[in-house]
């Protein structure tokens, strides 16, 4: 058994990495699989509180890499979902407290126990990017259909390729499917004609979302709420475990003459 | 233990800094440093950097160190003023081990993907030619020698050549494409575009797809009209009567 280590990255910030990380781990957990997620955000650490772990962190990854704890150690295991772990990054230190070959280290020791190590990288691209994409078998690119987060995502998508990290793949994030419709907002075709990477997920807009992050809950967890959101975060999981699986029909119920005037915005 | 070469006196040009070369390579911009002691690069890159500090801007750079042997806080430091001046380093080339040790040591590569190098980071041959310099190319190779890059240029790319530069996939927003010659873009055009950098008023740019957010001939500036968009159709930009203007493309017979 050796596992797979899966970077979710997107350049710019709040697009919805640690989301997604916090989903497609607890996700994969849901489907038998042991996953670890690693938060590389070091300063800034989100993934805990999204997962719902804060109050038991111990140790954490500068811990691991300075060696003042076992890798066991600083592993904490969601009592949810008991394939579910997570290295929670330090809050006190910075990005350059970790090098590259620390986190080459650290996936390394994890691969043998584990089926996904799934991390959660930094916004920018400066070290933290490069920490987390340093040891990624695969790399997932999130963006938001904004112009601003799509190009960021097309430089990510560079610095990968430049790191001969693969293509990498796209995760389209808080689409709206009425506003796509009426042709204000960027839609999926558009968005992967600049880009032209595969796509693996389209995340709809959805609430619950919000709500299940602040509770620290992912909706994905157990097939929580079954929210639409929550069934494509499943599906992401699916795919990346080479399951062949159909795109959500996101297409909003919508009167004739909407659909109608979509059609001529369209051309 | 100096290489033979390069001691600094056939440099012609005043301005042009002896020790410090920059020129457009494939994977960005390649500096390549002369021989000299350490105290001396250092302060002779930093005004290097500082002068041409906008116009190397979102480059990858590569440094080329020869075969002197840096140790790691050297290169830190050298990385230091490189962030500095808003640059990134990627990748150090280095002939001495010492150095390519210290390199990985800071996680900068060591060699570029697909290049002349072997996975050790070593140069070959070919790739290392520090005393060519950027001086014999800059007025004779304009129409002589071109660059094909088989790929799309994402954004933050930046390729720089004084020839011409034919580019066989997309040239997305936030790339920039800056050619002494012509640019020829086989596939759609969406970023920026600088033909006749050198100051080549005939210098054409033909994109199968011309939407770019810019276009450049020689001192020209150009930003195309909005119903530009829409047309997916081959066109050629050139000046005519001082002005930058796009034509669709006809075939001649």
């Amino acid at each position: 058994m050796s596992a797979r280590v899966v970077t979710v990255t997107s350049g710019k910030g709040g697009v919805g990495k640690t989301t997604l990380t916090a989903n497609i781990a607890s996700a994969l957990a849901s489907m038998g699989k042991k996953v670890v997620a690693i938060d590389a955000d070091i300063g800034l650490r989100n993934l805990d509180v999204v997962m719902g772990l804060e109050n038991r962190i111990v140790y954490d990854l500068v811990d691991i890499v300075e060696g003042r704890c076992r890798l066991r150690q600083a592993m904490i295991r969601d009592k949810r979902q008991p394939n579910l772990h997570l290295i929670p990054a330090a809050q006190t230190r910075d990005k350059m407290a970790v090098s590259p070959s620390d986190m080459i280290l650290v996936c390394d020791q994890l691969r043998d126990e584990m089926d996904y190590i799934i991390i959660d990288s930094p916004a920018g691209i400066e070290r933290g990017f490069r920490n987390a994409i340093a040891p990624a078998d695969q790399v997932l690119v999130v963006t938001n259909p904004e112009i601003s987060a799509i190009r960021d995502a097309d430089r990510i998508i560079g610095l990968i390729e430049a790191e001969e990290k693969g293509p990498g793949r796209l995760i389209i994030n808080r689409i709206k499917p009425e506003m796509v419709a009426r042709g204000n907002m960027l839609s999926v075709e558009d968005i992967l004609d600049v880009l032209a990477v595969s796509l693996i997920g389209v995340i709809p807009e959805d609430e619950s979302i919000l709500i299940s992050t602040n509770q620290g809950l992912p909706v994905a967890m157990n097939g929580a709420n079954g929210s639409i959101a929550s069934q494509a975060f499943q599906n992401v999981a699916l795919r990346l475990d080479g399951k062949e699986v159909p795109f959500l029909d996101l297409t909003p119920q919508t009167g004739l003459l909407n659909r109608f005037r979509s059609w001529i915005d369209g051309r | 233990m100096g290489s033979p070469q390069a001691k600094g006196y056939w440099i012609v040009k005043a301005h042009n800094s002896p020790l410090v070369s920059i020129k457009g390579i494939r994977e960005g911009l390649l500096i390549t440093l002369g021989n000299c002691p350490y105290g001396e690069l250092i302060s002779e890159l930093t005004a290097e950097l500082d002068q041409k500090q906008a116009f190397l801007q979102g480059s990858k750079m590569v440094l080329q160190v020869g075969n002197r042997a840096l140790q790691r806080t050297q290169l830190s430091e050298i990385q230091t003023l490189f962030e500095q001046h808003e640059l990134t380093l990627w990748t150090i080339l280095a002939d001495h081990e010492r150095t390519r040790a210290a390199a990985r040591e800071l996680g900068l590569a060591t060699r570029l993907p697909g290049s002349q190098t072997d996975l050790e980071g070593k140069a070959l041959p070919s790739s290392s030619r520090p005393s060519s310099g950027p001086e014999s190319t800059s007025e004779t190779s304009i129409g002589q020698n071109g660059l094909i890059l088989k790929e799309t240029l994402r954004s933050g790319r930046s390729i720089y050549h004084d020839g011409h530069i034919i580019i066989i996939g997309d040239v997305n927003p936030g790339a920039e494409v800056i050619a002494g010659g012509d640019v020829i873009v086989w596939g759609r055009l969406r970023g920026l575009v600088h033909a006749g950098a050198l100051g080549d008023l005939s210098a054409v740019i033909c994109a199968l797809h011309l939407s770019p957010t810019q276009l450049r001939i020689a001192d020209q500036i150009a930003v195309p009209p909005d119903e530009y968009q829409r047309r997916a159709i081959p066109e050629q930009a050139f000046i005519r009567s001082g002005q930058i203007i796009a034509e669709p493309w006809q075939p001649r017979t």
